[in-house]
């Protein structure tokens, strides 16, 4: 019954916005919408907790610990930023970024895109945690591209055709990837009993049967599943189109696109790295991990270094990210898995806070160039720069923030699994970020005043940041413990331990 | 009665690989082509001997279900995506040829390259104590994924590049019912649904990239770096 209501709530909210016609309601809709799905996602997180694994009709849907926790984190990032985007948005419409049609009616089409491609974003989003059929996941993952595209041309500059060409494409590319290997995967599991039928792709019968698995088949499907997943979540050398799209798109977009989505895409590696590795040993999907996460973590190195754009800077950030989580699953076992999961939802609180604040402070200034802002964050917008400031701490893994933990604990596993190199090569890459981003957002947030005004109070944005920052501290002392319950068990289904 | 049966295999094993070897033609043909609306025609026939493979695989496996799939890939890709793509054609008013990067008899010859890649891959899934239906069609559809990625390099015309995004699906579809004998139709359906989408949404994209640069050659979007 949950199952069902999540799905149907943004696929309502998204109907509702495209056929409602004033603006407010639009937003309240979408408001209202991400809501109740954040509800239902934590009372579906608490059912299986208390009951375990949910499946249904059929077990077409199949929701674990390891999806719920995803759900969650999707959740909880479309509720802040759907009401961050009422004023962003407004902000948009008001200084005339929307285009200067004198009737309105070219700004209300604009606003009705974003309002309804944001909860049909969305809704793929959960399908695809939700589905058991590893198809269907394909196919909802897909939908997650074409209903984002359009997000990223928003503004309908030529930047933002280029950055949605290059998105389109190299993300056909490697769905395309994708499937090939989701097919590979659906013959390697072709002589177990039942496989022509529906259930014969569903994650749950292959994951009992992995070690019947038809295993060169095995071992090509995962290839292709990291390349393809892979480029979703932006993993080296497939990345080139993270910085463009999340340069180009709406800010409250942006976020989603680089934590949910993210997760998403991860998620998709995670199911496949369970069957490869119980099919295989973790062995050999392990070392593919660790070496496209350590690539992840280094081509990203340079790139932040010598940043001139900020939102790029954060892109490039989260592509680190990426890699860090791959490495965490490449290294398996108990703690590894742990490590992910935690480092999944505290990267995923930090990096909306993050992008939300760099969205305040783009709209103050109207550049994304650390060159022509003229004047401090700090002093133009006191709560922002506060915020942001603490949002890069976090993400830069600075303690208290609860990042440190996450990722120390990788790096533990990293040694205890006697991954030696990987590990110093993550403290080195790490040291690089940690210089870049303090270095550059510092020199961007500190500083004396400049001549722009003082911004008054906003609270829709202000709102949102205050309560993102708010769990952001908390959760870097005392993570609840369901929360924590939540992760263990999700990496339980990662380790099979 | 085991005979007639084997002999049915062997029959449909024929039509399947005669089909297939047309496929593969057609692809090459694609690389060579200079024309937009040629190509689109291309893709269109390509689409159609797809899916008499699956209806043929369906008809000597008694696979029912691959009858939808084949008539999904007549609807969607031989009616509905060459259409809007001519549509979209002439609303652009393009006269200009596809401007390839490397010569066209040196495509070819990458081309046969690229096959004889995908026939050395495919070989790797050959099981000889499964009498199954094609084993060519496998290394076919290796194939056609290969030329498609070199199609989407070679070509600059952001049309031609969807064009080649899509028969690299096609070689996804033709790979699916040759090992598998298809995916669970659902599953069918909504690759379908997405294929249509994305081509929608790419066909959309197209066109406003021609309208602002006034040109569809995307070597000309360069200006987001580092």
């Amino acid at each position: 019954m949950l199952l069902f209501a999540l799905l149907l709530v943004p696929f309502a909210t998204a109907a509702a916005s495209f056929f409602v016609r004033p603006r407010r309601a639009m937003e309240a809709i979408n408001v209202a919408g991400f809501g109740i799905v954040f509800l239902i996602a934590l009372a579906l997180a608490a059912q299986v907790l208390a009951a375990g694994t949910i499946s249904l009709a059929n077990s077409f849907f199949y929701a674990d610990s390891l999806s719920a926790l995803v759900i969650l984190l999707t959740a909880s990032v479309a509720l802040v930023c759907s009401t961050y985007s009422v004023g962003y948005l407004r902000d948009d419409l008001h200084s005339g970024e929307l285009g200067d049609d004198e009737t309105g009616k070219e700004q209300t089409a604009q606003l009705r895109m974003y309002y309804t491609l944001t909860p049909l974003l969305v809704f793929s989003m959960l399908f695809m945690a939700v589905s058991n059929n590893l198809g269907v996941m394909w196919a909802a993952m897909e939908a997650t591209t074409l209903a984002s595209i359009f997000l990223v041309t928003f503004y309908g500059k030529v930047t933002s055709l280029e950055a949605a060409w290059k998105y389109a494409i190299i993300g056909g590319v490697g769905l395309s990837m994708a499937l090939f290997g989701t097919v590979v995967a659906y013959y390697a599991g072709h002589r177990l009993p039942g496989s022509d039928s529906l259930s014969g792709l569903n994650w749950s019968v292959l994951a009992q049967h992995a070690a019947q698995l038809d295993k060169t088949s095995m071992r090509l499907a995962f290839v292709l599943i990291l390349l393809g997943y892979g480029t979703k979540a932006g993993l080296a050398p497939m990345h080139t189109w993270k910085p463009d799209a999340y340069s180009e798109a709406p800010v409250p977009s942006a976020a989603i696109l680089s934590t949910a989505l993210l997760n998403c895409a991860l998620y998709c590696l995670i199911r496949y790295y369970i069957l490869t590795s119980r099919c295989l040993g973790p062995e050999y999907p392990g070392q593919l991990l660790l070496l496209f996460g350590l690539l992840s973590m280094g081509v990203s190195v340079p790139f932040v270094l010598v940043q001139k754009n900020f939102r790029r800077l954060l892109a490039y950030s989260t592509i680190d990210h990426s890699g860090i989580m791959a490495i965490a699953l490449g290294i398996g076992g108990a703690m590894g898995s742990l490590g992910l999961m935690l480092h999944m939802t505290f990267h995923t609180i930090a990096k909306s806070l993050l992008f939300l604040s760099a969205g305040n402070v783009y709209q103050h200034f109207r550049t994304d160039l650390f060159v022509k802002m003229k004047g401090s964050v700090m002093r133009t917008m006191p709560l922002t720069g506060v915020v942001l400031f603490m949002a890069m701490l976090a993400i830069i893994g600075m303690p208290p923030f609860s990042l440190f933990q996450s990722e120390f604990i990788i790096l533990r596993a990293a040694f205890e699994g006697g991954h030696v190199l990987t590990g110093v090569f993550f403290v080195l890459f790490s040291i690089g970020l940690f210089t870049g981003v303090l270095l550059l957002l510092a020199g961007m947030v500190l500083g004396p005043a400049g001549d722009t005004p003082v911004v008054a109070r906003r609270p829709w944005r202000d709102g949102s940041l205050l309560a993102l920052a708010v769990v952001l501290v908390v959760i870097g002392f005392w993570v609840p413990s369901p929360l924590l319950e939540l992760t263990r068990e999700a990496a339980k289904v990662v380790s099979g331990l | 009665m085991l005979m007639m049966h084997f002999l049915d295999l062997q029959l449909g094993d024929r039509i399947i690989t005669l089909m297939a070897a047309l496929v593969l033609v057609l692809q090459i043909a694609m690389v060579t082509q200079r024309w937009i609306v040629v190509h689109i025609r291309i893709f269109a026939a390509q689409s159609f001997f797809l899916a008499m493979i699956a209806a043929t695989i369906a008809w000597f496996n008694h696979a029912p279900h691959l009858y939808a799939a084949a008539a999904l890939t007549v609807a969607v890709k031989v009616i509905l995506v060459p259409i809007l793509f001519e549509r979209l054609v002439r609303r652009m008013k393009i006269h200009e040829e596809i401007e390839p990067i490397v010569n066209v008899p040196m495509s070819v010859v990458i081309s046969g390259g690229l096959t004889l890649v995908g026939y050395v891959v495919a070989e790797s899934f050959y099981r000889p104590d499964e009498p199954g239906l094609g084993h060519n069609a496998l290394a076919v559809a290796i194939s056609l994924f290969l030329i498609g990625f070199f199609t989407m390099i070679n070509r600059r015309k952001a049309l031609t590049q969807v064009l080649a995004l899509l028969s690299l699906e096609n070689g996804m579809f033709l790979a699916a019912i040759s090992l598998t004998y298809g995916m669970p139709l659902i599953v069918e359906l909504g690759v379908f649904f997405d294929v249509l989408v994305a081509a929608m949404v790419l066909g959309i994209l197209v066109y406003r990239i021609r309208e602002t640069f006034e040109s569809m050659d995307v070597s000309r979007l360069r200006r987001l770096r580092g």
